[in-house]
């Protein structure tokens, strides 16, 4: 009985902690951090948010950012799919070496290929473009959209493709109309992580959008300077947060499932 | 490949190798984006340019000024301290805080959205999150080291700085260890613990012969990551104090991104390379550490 109360204080103590640093920053960006004529450097206000929504830049750059996430998304799961499917049925020669290719990318520092991947972008004429950054997420994000699918397919039964394809279904058609929804919270937890290791990148983001197109990361830094407007920066941080939140609240009882490493 | 045990019993897998054409289009992007470059980043590597279309074979120049340089050196010892903290740190934790979520839904979601939270926010905007927090004026953290007479001085006092960078990084990394850590406990029946507590199996007991070994496998893949991404912190450790105090946190990437911030191409190549060649070397250990696991879990 006392371990068990014990157990709920250490709960809520843990979940303070870990929110506390960002309750700082949503206290910051409703609180006027600038000396301004008509405001007490800490008053309460929207203004942050409001500055923020009337700056076209700032709000160009999270459709930017959520453009090439959602791509991709798209693109990993496209190339992904079929992959974790061979992976989880079949043994062909250098299979072994692939999973070793998939770890070898998902581990290589995107601080070591940013020259390259700047120099062949911009032959590609990929620069300040999303789907430049879409593709180029896809080194670390497509071995783990792999991995985590194998693992949801993996526990669907053998029989259970056979059958289809004693139906006469076609491996494309058995991919979308039959594989799809059986795996649909492997799905959502792959797209779920994609997202989140290509929301947060942001060293191969900042090397191919260096000249215009930034995302939303890019954007915050240009707004520190001599006389930062900390409470906007906040603002604008909190609203990039937002998506991964409600994506996290959509997947949270999944999340919890599947991701094992296969190497 | 050998075939693999799952819980419901052994799979064999069928020999195909027109699987090769569901792998296809993965292999080709990931050339694309990852093989390509990295081709390209090892022949820089023995250049050196000037500009893309005049420059000099050096051969191994830059690698013998590089293993030659003692900041090298110092570089790595650095970023290896830093990996060890990080692991003997966020891992009992992450296992702990695992343990710890509730298995009430509603309550275990709540506490895996709160343990995702640091997950989503972009890199670069970590370090300022932090910074606020620890900011003598109006942070919150802050105001109490100033309450309690604490004179923490994060920008010229190389050990706060360890400190601020281990602290945020714990609170960036260790929702992902509990996680991961917790997906592999939820799926233990509960008719082992049940068992455990007919034989009058203690919580040590139970952590120890039941839900470690279960642990092993997702912690594996866990180690993995953490290991790659401390050993290559960038972003963040920079935003904190750029280095300093005096290079007390320039990790092995920071030197990489001064290279690159410098456009010296050839050295920064180099560097490249031999990051890579450290990164390889961990994954192949790191790889045999795990088909040790997998054959001990048959």
């Amino acid at each position: 009985m006392i371990w068990n109360g014990c157990k709920s204080l250490l709960v809520i103590g843990l979940a303070v902690v870990m929110v506390v640093p960002l309750a700082q920053s949503v206290l910051l960006s409703f609180m006027s951090t600038l000396p301004r004529d008509d405001m007490v450097v800490g008053t309460f206000t929207l203004l942050n948010y409001r500055n923020l929504f009337n700056d076209a830049n700032l709000v160009g750059s999270l459709w930017t950012s959520l453009t090439y996430v959602v791509l991709n998304i798209l693109i990993c799961l496209a190339a992904g799919l079929p992959a974790a499917y061979a992976i989880s049925r079949f043994s062909f020669v250098g299979d072994r070496h692939f999973l070793l290719m998939l770890l070898v990318f998902r581990i290589t520092p995107p601080v070591v290929l940013s020259l390259p991947v700047f120099l062949l972008f911009a032959k590609l004429n990929l620069l300040n473009n999303p789907i430049g950054i879409a593709l180029v997420h896809c080194l670390f994000n497509v071995p783990v959209t792999i991995w985590i699918l194998e693992n949801f397919i993996s526990s669907v039964p053998k029989e259970f493709d056979e059958t289809a394809f004693l139906d006469g279904y076609s491996t494309p058609v058995f991919f979308i109309k039959y594989l799809l929804p059986i795996i649909a919270p492997g799905i959502a937890v792959a797209a779920f992580f994609c997202f989140i290791f290509s929301w947060v990148e942001v060293v191969l983001a900042r090397i191919l959008t260096s000249t215009g197109g930034k995302p939303i990361s890019m954007a915050i830094e240009s707004l520190l300077g001599f006389q930062t407007d900390v409470g906007l920066v906040m603002a604008v941080t909190i609203l990039s947060l937002l998506p991964g939140v409600l994506l996290i609240f959509f997947v949270r009882n999944h999340i919890s499932k599947g991701f094992q490493l296969r190497i | 490949m050998p075939a693999r045990h799952r819980g419901n019993g052994a799979v064999i897998k069928q020999h195909r190798n027109t699987a090769w054409w569901l792998v296809f289009p993965a292999v080709s992007l990931l050339f694309l984006v990852g093989l390509v470059p990295l081709i390209a980043v090892i022949n820089y590597s023995f250049f050196d340019i000037f500009t893309l279309d005049s420059r000099f074979w050096v051969g191994a120049e830059w690698y013998a000024a590089l293993v030659g340089a003692p900041e090298f050196y110092e570089a790595l010892l650095r970023s290896l301290l830093f990996t060890t903290l990080v692991l003997v740190i966020q891992f009992p934790l992450g296992v702990a805080i695992a343990l710890l979520i509730p298995r009430n839904t509603f309550a275990k979601g709540m506490m895996l959205i709160i343990l995702a939270l640091p997950l989503v926010v972009p890199w670069n905007m970590i370090p300022g999150i932090w910074l606020g927090f620890v900011n003598a004026d109006y942070g919150l953290l802050g105001q109490i080291f100033k309450l309690v007479g604490w004179n923490f001085d994060y920008k010229f006092r190389a050990f706060h700085t360890w400190i601020l960078i281990i602290a945020m990084d714990t609170w960036h990394w260790v929702g992902l260890v509990s996680i991961l850590a917790h997906s592999s406990l939820s799926i233990i029946p509960e008719t082992y613990y049940l068992a455990a507590k007919i034989d009058g199996a203690r919580t040590w007991a139970v952590f120890r012969y039941i839900q470690l070994p279960k642990l092993y496998g997702v912690l594996t893949m866990a180690l993995i990551l953490r290991v790659m991404d401390s050993m290559m912190i960038y972003t963040e450790a920079f935003g904190i104090n750029a280095g300093g105090p005096d290079d007390a946190t320039s990790f092995l990437s920071l030197e990489l991104g001064e290279d690159i911030a410098a456009f010296d191409y050839g050295p920064a190549a180099a560097r490249s390379v031999l990051y890579l060649l450290i990164v390889l070397l961990s994954a192949w250990f790191l790889q045999l550490l795990s088909r040790k696991q997998d054959r001990r879990s048959l």
